[in-house]
């Protein structure tokens, strides 16, 4: 499949001199879920700004659809409309005090009519289930709404990917699972879905595809199931193994799960391999 | 500051058009500022504090005690005012007399301080009901319908804003701060207050290159455009209005 977007051969350099991204190059296939995986300071944010034209590339460059991005008004204007970025910190991205307006946003500057903003901030108050805060002014939100209300702001500027950074951090793991699951909605409506992270767990079973960066470069590639089985790559990027293969290697190991089961990609498929207590003592 | 705000957006006024409450908070303060006797404005003082707290349901305590916050400041002028220093004999002045000077007061001296101290008052509950019971937000786009330049007004939403967000990363930085022992001395306070205000404008400045990143991915161009609630009009309170305003307005005309 064509890639959507791409980056081919990124190199920046903040001003102060920090090397952010050197030689990056990787694609995003259309309709997947891609997760970035790296720690703190590896440059996921700053290739983030580059995939909606706010930074430009001191070498390489950007395509989206096939097209080399050239930075000229009209080019960004559309790159913009069709990649959104939910940022990292919520009361970076609300500057105003209504959560209607809020939302309104994007979704004016498309140029879109009045009633047409008003249908899709409806639909994305309901999508990010904060219906009932369309009233309430946002400095009185805690972090997990404002949050929503920074995924309703994007979302209502119906983009084709859609880039969260670090959609969990600080949420609590009932907001987690609902954000996952509202990601689940979005990707399953056709969008494509990048997102950076440092949870491993939530990276093994989400994604499609996963890319690894370390000090400004991708250091990995591959599918869940390729990644999390390369050690020495899991090492060099100081990550952790996900539970769920440690917990299935294990079992495996001990015998009990037959040399045969699959490698599993939710939790609910390891339980259901773990075979029943009588079973399991005529197998052993 | 912050409960103010909370009565704006929770009051049982809340859903009257704004533009009709800004019309009535600013034509009665007119009338307060027209009207030459001191009668109109006590009668506005009780109205008003009537409106904020009977109909819009506003606590009286609460309401009390943003009043005095003015009142402390003018009653200390209106007592200035009020109060005459002469060498001669003044019609009406009464008061105590040393070495020939006397500091009293004058009936008309009295009555001025009464008019300054009402008209002042008056002014302020026409103010105090409209940021009762209108959100910044509806108040906003009152004045972008009334044509005020967009500029100002993103000027306003984006400081309306950031004051709740400046707070916070006060709050924040300050209990960092003070449980670190930053405020156990008074030396070590001053310097912990510096660093506050040093790390604030830095941290000023970073939010606001943030938020020019996050809008522009939004596809900001010049001028925060967004869609207004849409109130209904309200003819009672529209009415109701009108009716006090031209019985204030009659009255006016009739002292
Ligand atoms: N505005 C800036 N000016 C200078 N250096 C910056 C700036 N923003 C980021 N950097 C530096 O660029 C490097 C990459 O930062 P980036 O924010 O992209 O990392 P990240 O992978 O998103 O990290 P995190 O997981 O902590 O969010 C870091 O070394 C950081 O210090
Ligand atoms: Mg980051």
């Amino acid at each position: 499949m064509a890639p959507l977007l791409e980056a081919v051969k990124l190199s920046f350099t903040y001003p102060d001199g920090t090397r952010a991204l050197q030689n990056v190059t990787l694609s995003i296939p259309p309709g997947k879920k891609i997760a970035v995986l790296g720690p703190n300071g590896a440059g996921k944010s700053t290739l983030f700004l580059h995939f909606n034209g706010i930074l430009r590339p001191q070498e390489g460059c950007i395509y989206f659809a096939g097209n080399r991005i050239d930075y000229s008004h009209k080019a960004l204007i559309n790159l913009r409309r069709q990649v959104g970025i939910v940022f990292q910190d919520p009361d970076s991205m609300l500057f105003s005090a209504s959560v209607r307006q809020e939302i309104s946003f994007g979704p004016l500057n498309l140029g879109l009519a009045r009633d047409e903003v008003a249908q899709r901030v409806e639909a994305a108050l309901v999508a990010t289930g904060i219906a009932d805060l369309r009233d309430k002014p946002t400095h009185f939100l805690s972090y997990g709404q404002k949050k929503r209300v920074a995924i309703a702001s994007v979302l209502a500027m119906e983009p084709r990917v859609i880039i969260f950074d670090e959609p969990t951090a600080y949420l609590d793991p009932r907001s987690t699972r609902e954000v996952m699951a509202l990601l689940a909605d979005i990707s399953r409506q056709g969008k494509t879905i990048i997102l950076s992270t440092h949870d491993v767990d939530i990276a093994y079973t989400w994604a499609d595809y996963i890319y690894i960066m370390a000090r400004g470069r991708v250091i990995g590639a591959g599918t869940p199931a390729e990644i999390f089985c390369d050690a020495a790559l899991l090492e060099t990027a100081d990550l952790a193994r996900p539970w769920l293969l440690e917990v299935y290697e294990d079992l495996k190991n001990k015998g009990w799960l037959p040399a045969t089961a699959p490698v599993p990609q939710k939790k609910e498929e390891l339980l259901g391999l773990i075979p029943y207590r009588s079973r399991s003592i005529l197998a052993i | 500051m912050f409960r103010l705000d909370q009565y704006a957006y929770n009051n049982r006024l809340q859903k009257v058009h704004p533009g009709e409450k800004v019309a009535f908070a600013l034509v009665t303060l007119l009338i307060v500022l027209a009207a030459p006797r001191p009668l109109i404005a006590a009668l506005v003082i009780v109205m008003m504090a009537g409106a904020a707290t009977v109909i819009a349901g506003i606590p009286f305590r609460f309401y009390l005690k943003l009043m005095l916050v003015p009142f402390s400041f003018l009653a200390a002028s209106a007592t200035m005012i009020a109060l005459t220093i002469s060498h001669q004999p003044q019609a009406g002045l009464r008061g105590v007399t040393i070495w020939g000077w006397t500091l009293g007061v004058t009936p008309e001296g009295l009555y001025l301080a009464a008019r300054v101290l009402l008209k002042s008052l008056g002014a302020t509950a026409c103010l105090y009901f409209l940021s009762l019971t209108t959100p910044v937000v509806d108040i906003l786009a009152v004045l972008r319908r009334a044509r005020v330049p967009a500029l100002l007004l993103d000027l306003i939403t984006l400081t309306y804003r950031f004051i709740f967000v400046l707070l916070a990363t006060v709050n924040d930085t300050y209990t960092a701060q003070v449980s670190r022992l930053g405020y156990a001395s008074l030396c070590s306070s001053y310097r912990s207050l510096g660093q506050l205000a040093a790390s604030l404008f830095i941290k000023t400045y970073r939010r606001s290159q943030e938020l020019f990143t996050a809008l522009t991915a939004r596809g900001y161009q010049e001028e925060l455009v967004v869609l207004e609630t849409v109130y209904p009009f309200s003819w009672t309170f529209l009415c109701l209005g009108a009716l006090f305003d031209l019985f204030l307005f009659f009255l006016m005309l009739l002292t």
